[in-house]
C-alpha cells in the first residue's frame, strides 16, 4: 500500500498553498494547512504510525481520525496526540512512540515469535519463582508500556477555565445535531453547539454526494446566521449530575487546551456513530482501514490511500467508498458485500503491508482492504446520565433505552434515516429541547431571590411527540470464520478473549480486566463491542446477554493541565506582615498564613519578655464575632464548661470537644456587651470551628437568635507580654484604667490605642507573662504595631516570633490541641477535666465525656528528662524499660532558656500520669534515656503570679 | 448431582512458565479459573461479598481449617466492588501499633502471596513516600516513624534531598505554594495487582472446594431467637439466607460486603456505627516509565502511582457526603490535577482516561469492625474504608480463625464491635492515607 496526494478534491479540507515543514522522527516532511499529522505523513507514503504493545507489530491508518488507536505520536513534549486528528503546524517535531531502536526496525517485534506463549494475561502465571528475581522481571514487563514520554520540564501552561450555563448545549454537529441547535435557538433558547472535529457537518463533511454537500453548505449559512455558539474542536467530555458538563476546548487560540463548565438545561447527544473494525485474521496489517477512513483521506485531504483495493461493504458507506476511492484512482479489484452473504476471512502479506485478500474463498491481489462492517453507537454521555443501553440485533448496535428526559438523543445514535430523516428528527429533537428548557429556566428564575421577574405559571414539561427514527437492519458482523485482534493498541486478538472467557473471565468486566482489551487510548469506543461479541460466543449467549461495560468519564481525554486550571492558593499575611520583613523575620508556613517565626534569636527574644515587654502578631488568631441573646445557649452547647452567668466585660476560658468527646478546639471567648460577644480559636482551627459553630446552628438550633461573623482578618491582633506591659500599654491607650484592679486578668475593654478607636483590649497571655492582647482594625494594624514600637524603645520592647511563644507556652505548660492532643485525647486526658460540667443539660461531646469521667485515660504531662541539655524529639516513644512496649510519647519539647533546662510536654498511660513517674524515653538515634513526670503542667511559674500581675 | 460432580474435581495445572510453554506449544488451553456450581441448599458457612476479603476469608477456612463447604455470594462479578477499584497501595507505616502489627501481617502475607496462590499478583515493592508540607505534619511522620521503628516496621523519615533521589519527578524545590518539607519512607510498601489478588483467592478456594457464586444476591439473612422482628437481633442466631437465586441454610455468614456493609448487616438486625462515602480515583494514558515511587500526598488529598503499563493511577480523600452513587464527579479531577501538578509539575500534558469511584464503609475512628457480633454466627469484616484492599490477606487468615474456632484472635481483638459500646476506640486518623 502507498498513499500518495491526489488532483484537487472538491471536498478537501486542506489548503494548498499553504505548505507546513515538519519533522517525522527526526526526517524532513511536509504537508499543507488543514492536514492532520497522520493526513500529512499518509501523503508522504508513510505507512507505519507506531507499534503495538506486547509484540510490537507494525501498525499503519485504521479510522484516520481521533480514535484510531495506530496513530498515537509524541510532538514535542506532548505525549500520546491523535495524529488523527490534530491538525499539522509549522515547525512541528513528532516522533513515533513506543518502538526501539526506531519505527521501521523495533527489537520487541521479536516478540512476535512467542505469540502463542504470551496469550492475555500470560503474566499472571508465570515470573512466581524465583521471588527475588520478580523485581528484575518487573522491570522488563514496565518496558513495554506504552504511550510517549513525560519531559519533566515540561512548565504548567496558562489554561483559563469558562463557566457557562446555556439553555441547551448539543454534543456533536452532524445534521441532526445542527438541526437541534437551530430549532432550539430559533425557539429562542441559548446554544452551545460543540463539535469534536475542527469543522461541523459530521459525516457529510467526507461525502461526495453532491445532495450531501449542498446541504452542508446550506447548514452552514444557517448556523452563522443564527444566535448559536459553535465550538470546534471540542468535546463534551462528562455528562454529570443535573446536567453539569465538562467541555474541552482543544483550539482555544491562547491555551493549549481549555475547559469549559457548562450547566446546561437540556442536552442533546447527537455524537453520530463510530465505525467498528472487522475481526479477522491480518485485520492489523497497515492496509486495512475503515470505510470512514478512506473516505476522510480522500475526500478531505485528497489522499489516495492505495492502489489496488477489495471492499467489503455491508452498509452504503462502503459503498460510497468504493466511488470515492475510484475517484481518486485506486482500482477496486472486488466489492465483496457483506448484505448478501459475502464474507472475508483474511489477509495476506508481510507484517507491514497487505498483497492479498481472501474473500469468499479467494485470494484477490489488492494492497488496500477497505471495511464497512457497521457501527458502534457512543452511548457515553447517556450511560454517564444513568441510562443503560439495550442491543437490536437487527439493526447489530446499542440503542438509547430510557435516558432522563433532558438528555435527548438524536441522529445516529438514536436510529437510521435518510439526510431529510435526520434533519427533521434533529430539528424537532431541538425544538423539544428547548420547550424544557425553558421551563427549568422559569422555574430557576422564579425561585431565585434577585432573579429577574417572571411572567405566568411554569410551563408543563413538553412531551416528547418526536416520530422515531427507524432502525436499518444490518448483518451482525462482528468476526469473520478466522481469528484477529480485537483491541490494536493492546494486542487483544478474539482468541484470546475466547480463552479468557472458557478460562472462567466470561462477564465483559472480567474479562475487560483480565485481557486488558478495551482499556487503550480509545477506552473501548472502536473495540467494546467486538470484545462483547467474542465473549458471547464462548458462552454461546446473545450480545445482549453479555451485555456491555459502563462507559465512564470523560468521553475524550483531557490534560491534567486543562483540569487543574490556575492554581488558586490563597497566601494570607497579615497588615504587620511589611514590618516583619524589614526586620530579619524567618517566616514559617502556618496552613495558609506566612508568619514570623523569629527574628535571629529566638531564646532572646524569650529572654527579653520575661524580663522586659515584647510583641508578638498573632493575626491568624480565629476571631468570630457572635451577637444575638442565644449567645450563651451556643456557647454553653460548644464549649464543655458554664457560660450562662458570664460578665460583661469578663473573657473565659474554654475548651470544645466534638461529638466523640475528642479536643477539638480551646481558646477563650469574651463579653463586650449585653449580647455581643467574641470567640477566638486556635489559629489552625479558625475554619473549621467557624464550620462546626454553623453546623450546629444551622442543624441542630436554627430557632437560636445568634448570629456569627467570621471576624479574623477583620483584625490585626497583637499580644504585649511582659513585666513591662502596662507601662508600654500606658504610653498608647486612652480611655481606659490599666490598672490591675480596675482592669483585672481575664477582662476584656474596649479602647482607643494609638489613637485606633474601636480596639478590643484582652487581660490574657499565652506565655504567661502579664499580657494585654490588642485587636486593632485591620487596617490599622500596622500602624499600632509601629507606635508600640517607637512607644517602647526604653523598655526594651522587642518582637517576639512563634518559636519564642512555643517556648514559654510550653515553659508555662499550656497543651496545643493538635501538637500535644491527637485524634483521640477525650476532653479529661488534658488535665482539665474539672472544665468539664455534666451537670449542664446538654452540649458537644457530653455522652461520650460522661463516659470517659470515670474511666482512667491517657494524660498529657509535664516531662523533664534527667539530663538537662537532652531534648528528646517531639515524636520520642515513651517506653518500658528496654522493652518496646509504647507507654506514651513526647508531644512537644524544647530547651527553656528561662529554666535552662529541656523541658517537654507529653502523653503517657494512666499509671504514669502522677507527679514523679520516672519515665524512660526512646530518642530517635535508639538511645533510651530517663526521665520525670512532674507535679503540674507549668515547668515555671505553677501559681501564675507573673500573669495576674 | 451436578454440584457434587463439580465438587469431586481433579488437581488444576499448576501456573508456570514451563506449563504456560507446554500449552502454548500443544496449543492447549486452560481449564476455568473457578468452576461454575449449582447453588446448594445448606452449607457449613456463607460469605457475602466476593471482594478480596470474602475471598481471603473463604480460602483460609478451607486452608487453614479444613471447612470447604463454604459458598462466596457475590452480587455481581468477583472483585466488582472495592477490590477492583482500589489504588491497589500496600503498606504497614501505620501510627498506633495495632495498626502496625496488623498490616504488618498483611505486608508479609502479600509477599508470600504468588508462590502460595500460584499466581503472579505482581506485588511491586517499590518504596512509599508520604509526603509532609508542613511542620506539623513533619512531627506526625515522625511519630509514626518511631512506632513504626519499634514495630519493626521498615520506615523513616528523609528529608527533600533524600526524596528528589529516590522520585525526581517531585518538586522539592521551595516553588510550589506547600513546599515538600520531608516525607516518611517506607521502602516494603508498594502497589499489587489488586484484580489478580480476587482472582489467586478465588481459584485456590475453588481448588479445595469452596463454591463461588457471582449474580448472587443476598436479599435477607435468616435469623431465629433474636429480640427483635423475625428473630433478628441481639440474643438471636442465624439459620440462613435468602437470594435471588433461594434460600440456603447455614449457621455462620460472614458480611464482607465494604460499601454495603450496613445494609447487609440491618438484614440480621445488627446496626452498625458506619456511614457509607464513594471514593473516586482516576488514571492517565501511559507514559514510559518516570516515577519509581508510590506517592502520597496527605495535605494534598493525593496519592499517586504508575502502573507497569505506565499509566498514573490517581486516588484522593473521600467524598464529604453520605452517598452510595458510583459516578465520579468533575471537580474531583479538578482538584486532584491541580494538586498533582503542585507536586509534578512536569506532567500537564498527560491526559486523564477514566474516572471511577467505590464505596467505602467509615467508622468513626478510622478502623474496622471485626469478629462477632450480638447475633450468633453471624460474623462482619467491615468498616474498611479506604484502607481495606491492603489488609485483605490478614483480614481473611483472622476473620476465617474467628469463623472456625468461635474465639476472637488477638490480632483483631482491638477491632471488636464492642469497642463502640465500652469506648476503646483505635484511632488510625492520622495514618489512613489522605484526607480524614
Amino acid at each position: 500500500m502507498t498513499m500518495s496526494r491526489q488532483g484537487v478534491q472538491p471536498t478537501e479540507v486542506i489548503d494548498r498553498a499553504a505548505k507546513l515543514r515538519f519533522r517525522w522522527n527526526g526526517k524532513r516532511f511536509s504537508g499543507f494547512e488543514g492536514d492532520t499529522i497522520a493526513s500529512a505523513l499518509a501523503a508522504s507514503g508513510e505507512q507505519i504510525f507506531s507499534r503495538s504493545m506486547k509484540y510490537h507489530r507494525p501498525r499503519g491508518i485504521l479510522t484516520a481520525d481521533y480514535w484510531d488507536p495506530n496513530l498515537m505520536v509524541q510532538v514535542g513534549d506532548d505525549p500520546n496526540v491523535r495524529a488523527g486528528h490534530r491538525l499539522l503546524e509549522s515547525g512541528m517535531d513528532v516522533r513515533s512512540q513506543n518502538a526501539w531502536p526506531s519505527l521501521n526496525r523495533d527489537i520487541k517485534a521479536a516478540n512476535s515469535l512467542f505469540g502463542r506463549f504470551l496469550t492475555a494475561g500470560f503474566y499472571y502465571k508465570t515470573f512466581m519463582r524465583p521471588q527475588w528475581l520478580w523485581p528484575t522481571y518487573e522491570r522488563v514487563l514496565a518496558t513495554f508500556a506504552p504511550g510517549g514520554k513525560i519531559d519533566l520540564d515540561t512548565p504548567h501552561a496558562y489554561h483559563d477555565k469558562r463557566y457557562t450555563h446555556p439553555d441547551v448545549v448539543v454534543a456533536g454537529a452532524g445534521p441532526a445535531g445542527i438541526e437541534a441547535a437551530l430549532a432550539a435557538s430559533g425557539e429562542g433558547a441559548s446554544v452551545l453547539l460543540v463539535s469534536h472535529e475542527h469543522a461541523v457537518g459530521g459525516h457529510l463533511r467526507y461525502s461526495s454526494d453532491a445532495a450531501d454537500q449542498a446541504a452542508l453548505a446550506e447548514l452552514r449559512a444557517a448556523l452563522d446566521a443564527s444566535d448559536v455558539e459553535v465550538l470546534t474542536d471540542s468535546t463534551v467530555t462528562g455528562r454529570y449530575e443535573d446536567n453539569w458538563l465538562g467541555i474541552v476546548q482543544r483550539n482555544h487560540p491562547i491555551a493549549v487546551e481549555r475547559l469549559i463548565k457548562a450547566r446546561a438545561k437540556t442536552l442533546v447527544a447527537a455524537p453520530g456513530l463510530i465505525e467498528r473494525p472487522y475481526v479477522f485474521e491480518g485485520n492489523d496489517r497497515p492496509g486495512v482501514i475503515t470505510s470512514g477512513a478512506a473516505r476522510r483521506l480522500a475526500n478531505l485531504w485528497g489522499v489516495k490511500p492505495g492502489e489496488r483495493a477489495v471492499v467489503f461493504s455491508a452498509n452504503a458507506d462502503g459503498d460510497a467508498a468504493a466511488a470515492d476511492l475510484e475517484r481518486v484512482g485506486t482500482e477496486i479489484a472486488a466489492v465483496i458485500d457483506g448484505r448478501t452473504g459475502g464474507r472475508i476471512s483474511s489477509t495476506s502479506g508481510s507484517s507491514r503491508a497487505v498483497d492479498a485478500v481472501v474473500a469468499d474463498g479467494a485470494s484477490i491481489d489488492a494492497d488496500l482492504l477497505v471495511v464497512a462492517a457497521g457501527w458502534t453507537a457512543p452511548t457515553s454521555l447517556l450511560n454517564m446520565a444513568g441510562d443503560r443501553p439495550v442491543y437490536d440485533p437487527a439493526a447489530a448496535r446499542f440503542f438509547p433505552s430510557d435516558p432522563p428526559s433532558n438528555v435527548l438523543a438524536t441522529g445516529g445514535l438514536a436510529g437510521d434515516a435518510d439526510l431529510d430523516g435526520l434533519r427533521q428528527h434533529g430539528a424537532a429533537t431541538g425544538r423539544l429541547a428547548a420547550a424544557r428548557a425553558a421551563a427549568v429556566r422559569h422555574r430557576l428564575q422564579s425561585r431565585t431571590a434577585r432573579a429577574l421577574p417572571v411572567d405566568g405559571d411554569e410551563p408543563a414539561w413538553a412531551p416528547d411527540e418526536r416520530v422515531p427514527l427507524g432502525r436499518d437492519p444490518h448483518p451482525e458482523l462482528y468476526r469473520a470464520d478466522t481469528h484477529g485482534m480485537v483491541d490494536m493498541s493492546e494486542d487483544i486478538s478474539s482468541k484470546d478473549l475466547v480463552a479468557a472467557a472458557h478460562e472462567g473471565y466470561d462477564s465483559v468486566e472480567l474479562a475487560k480486566r483480565y485481557t486488558t482489551a478495551t482499556m487503550g487510548p480509545s477506552q473501548g469506543k472502536l473495540e467494546t463491542v467486538n470484545t462483547v461479541a467474542a465473549i458471547a460466543e464462548a458462552r454461546g449467549e446473545t450480545i445482549s446477554q453479555v451485555g456491555t461495560t459502563v462507559w465512564r468519564p470523560p468521553y475524550a481525554p483531557l490534560t491534567l493541565g486543562a483540569l487543574a486550571g490556575r492554581m488558586f492558593e490563597p497566601v494570607r499575611v497579615s497588615p504587620i506582615h511589611p514590618w516583619h520583613e524589614a526586620n530579619n523575620v524567618s517566616i514559617i508556613q502556618a496552613g495558609q498564613w506566612l508568619r514570623p517565626d523569629h527574628y535571629g534569636d529566638p531564646a532572646a527574644e524569650v529572654r527579653n519578655v520575661r524580663e522586659n515587654v515584647g510583641l508578638i502578631d498573632v493575626t491568624p488568631l480565629g476571631k468570630l464575632d457572635l451577637r444575638g441573646p442565644d449567645v450563651p445557649k451556643l456557647l454553653s452547647l460548644l464549649y464543655v464548661n458554664k457560660w450562662m452567668k458570664l460578665g460583661v466585660g469578663r473573657v473565659r476560658y474554654g475548651m470544645m470537644c466534638a461529638e466523640d468527646g475528642v479536643v477539638l478546639d480551646d481558646g477563650v471567648t469574651g463579653r463586650l456587651g449585653e449580647d455581643h460577644y467574641m470567640m477566638s480559636t486556635t489559629s489552625s482551627g479558625a475554619g473549621g470551628v467557624w464550620e462546626w459553630v454553623e453546623n450546629w446552628l444551622q442543624t441542630e438550633r436554627p430557632d437560636w437568635q445568634v448570629h456569627v461573623t467570621p471576624v479574623t482578618t477583620a483584625y490585626a491582633s497583637i499580644n504585649v507580654a511582659g513585666p513591662k506591659s502596662r507601662e508600654l500599654m500606658s504610653r498608647v491607650c486612652e480611655g481606659v484604667d490599666l490598672d490591675a484592679e480596675a482592669f483585672p486578668y481575664m477582662t476584656v475593654r474596649e479602647a482607643t490605642v494609638a489613637g485606633v478607636a474601636g480596639c478590643f483590649m484582652w487581660r490574657i497571655g499565652f506565655t504567661g507573662e502579664l499580657s494585654f492582647e490588642l485587636h486593632v482594625p485591620a487596617g490599622h494594624g500596622l500602624h499600632v504595631w509601629e507606635a508600640l514600637m517607637d512607644s517602647g524603645s526604653d523598655l526594651g520592647v522587642g518582637p517576639f516570633g512563634l518559636e519564642a511563644q512555643r517556648i514559654m507556652r510550653l515553659e508555662k505548660g499550656h497543651f496545643i490541641v493538635g501538637q500535644d492532643t491527637d485524634g483521640l485525647t477525650l476532653g479529661p486526658s488534658t488535665g482539665l477535666g474539672s472544665l468539664i460540667k455534666l451537670d449542664k443539660d446538654d452540649f458537644a461531646g457530653k455522652p461520650e465525656l460522661a463516659w470517659a469521667a470515670d474511666r482512667s485515660l491517657p494524660m498529657v504531662v509535664a516531662i523533664q528528662p534527667d539530663d538537662p541539655d537532652v531534648v528528646p524529639e517531639e515524636a520520642a516513644q515513651i517506653v518500658r524499660g528496654d522493652t518496646n512496649e509504647i507507654l506514651g510519647r513526647i508531644t512537644s519539647s524544647r530547651y527553656s532558656p528561662t529554666l535552662n533546662r529541656s523541658i517537654c510536654l507529653g502523653q503517657v498511660e494512666p499509671d504514669l500520669a502522677a507527679g514523679g513517674t520516672k519515665v524512660t524515653v526512646l530518642l530517635e538515634s535508639g538511645e533510651r534515656i530517663g526521665a520525670t513526670v512532674i507535679d503540674h503542667h507549668a515547668h515555671f511559674d505553677p501559681a501564675g503570679e507573673r500573669l495576674r500581675g | 448431582m451436578a454440584g457434587l460432580a463439580g465438587r469431586l474435581r481433579k488437581r488444576p495445572p499448576k501456573y508456570s512458565a514451563a506449563a504456560l510453554a507446554w500449552k502454548g506449544l500443544r496449543g492447549q488451553s486452560w481449564p476455568r479459573v473457578w468452576r461454575d456450581c449449582d447453588l446448594q441448599r445448606s452449607y457449613d458457612a456463607v460469605v457475602i461479598g466476593g471482594g478480596v476479603h470474602g475471598l481471603a476469608t473463604a480460602y483460609y477456612l478451607a486452608r487453614n481449617h479444613g471447612m470447604t463447604n463454604v459458598a462466596v455470594l457475590d452480587k455481581a462479578y468477583l472483585g466488582s466492588g472495592g477490590s477492583g477499584r482500589n489504588t491497589a497501595i500496600v503498606r504497614s507505616n501505620y501510627l498506633t501499633p495495632e495498626g502496625v502489627a496488623f498490616y504488618d501481617r498483611s505486608v508479609h502475607l502479600y509477599e508470600q502471596m504468588a508462590v502460595e496462590l500460584n499466581i503472579n499478583v505482581m506485588f511491586s515493592q517499590r518504596g512509599h513516600l508520604t509526603l509532609a508540607h508542613s511542620d506539623s505534619s513533619l512531627r506526625t511522620m515522625h511519630w509514626r516513624a518511631e512506632v513504626n521503628k519499634l514495630g519493626g516496621v521498615n520506615s523513616s523519615v528523609i528529608g527533600p534531598d533524600e526524596i528528589k533521589k529516590e522520585c525526581p519527578s517531585l518538586d522539592t524545590s521551595d516553588h510550589p505554594r506547600y513546599p515538600i518539607q520531608g516525607a516518611l519512607y517506607h521502602p516494603p510498601g508498594g502497589v499489587v495487582r489488586h484484580d489478580a489478588v480476587v482472582w489467586g483467592y478465588a481459584r485456590a478456594a475453588d481448588h479445595m472446594g469452596v463454591e463461588m457464586h457471582q449474580k448472587t444476591e443476598v436479599t435477607d439473612i435468616l435469623c431465629e431467637g433474636g429480640d427483635g422482628p423475625d428473630g433478628k437481633g441481639a440474643g438471636g442466631r442465624v439459620t440462613g439466607v435468602r437470594t435471588n437465586r433461594g434460600d440456603i441454610s447455614t449457621p455462620i455468614v460472614i458480611n464482607c460486603t465494604a460499601g454495603w456493609a450496613s445494609l447487609i448487616s440491618t438484614m440480621a438486625g445488627v446496626r452498625l456505627p458506619i456511614t457509607t462515602h464513594p471514593l473516586q480515583a482516576a488514571v492517565t494514558e501511559p507514559v514510559k516509565m518516570f516515577l519509581p515511587t508510590v506517592v502520597v500526598s496527605g495535605s494534598l488529598h493525593v496519592y499517586v502511582s504508575q502502573t507497569d503499563r505506565g499509566e498514573l493511577v490517581f486516588g484522593a480523600s473521600v467524598d464529604p457526603y453520605a452517598n452510595y452513587s458510583v459516578r465520579g464527579s468533575l471537580e474531583f479531577t479538578e482538584g486532584l490535577a491541580g494538586h498533582v501538578l503542585e507536586l509534578m509539575p512536569g506532567v500537564s500534558r498527560m491526559r486523564i482516561l477514566r474516572q471511577w469511584s467505590g464505596l467505602c464503609d467509615m467508622t468513626p475512628d478510622y478502623s474496622p469492625v471485626m469478629g462477632f457480633t450480638p447475633v450468633d454466627g453471624f460474623l462482619v469484616d467491615v468498616g474498611w474504608g479506604t484502607y481495606g484492599f491492603k489488609a485483605a490477606p490478614v483480614s481473611g487468615e483472622q476473620m476465617a480463625e474467628a469463623a472456625a474456632t468461635g474465639r476472637t484472635p488477638k490480632l483483631i481483638e482491638a477491632f471488636a464491635l464492642s469497642r463502640f459500646d465500652n469506648g476503646e476506640l483505635v484511632g488510625e486518623k492520622g495514618a489512613a492515607s489522605v484526607g480524614h
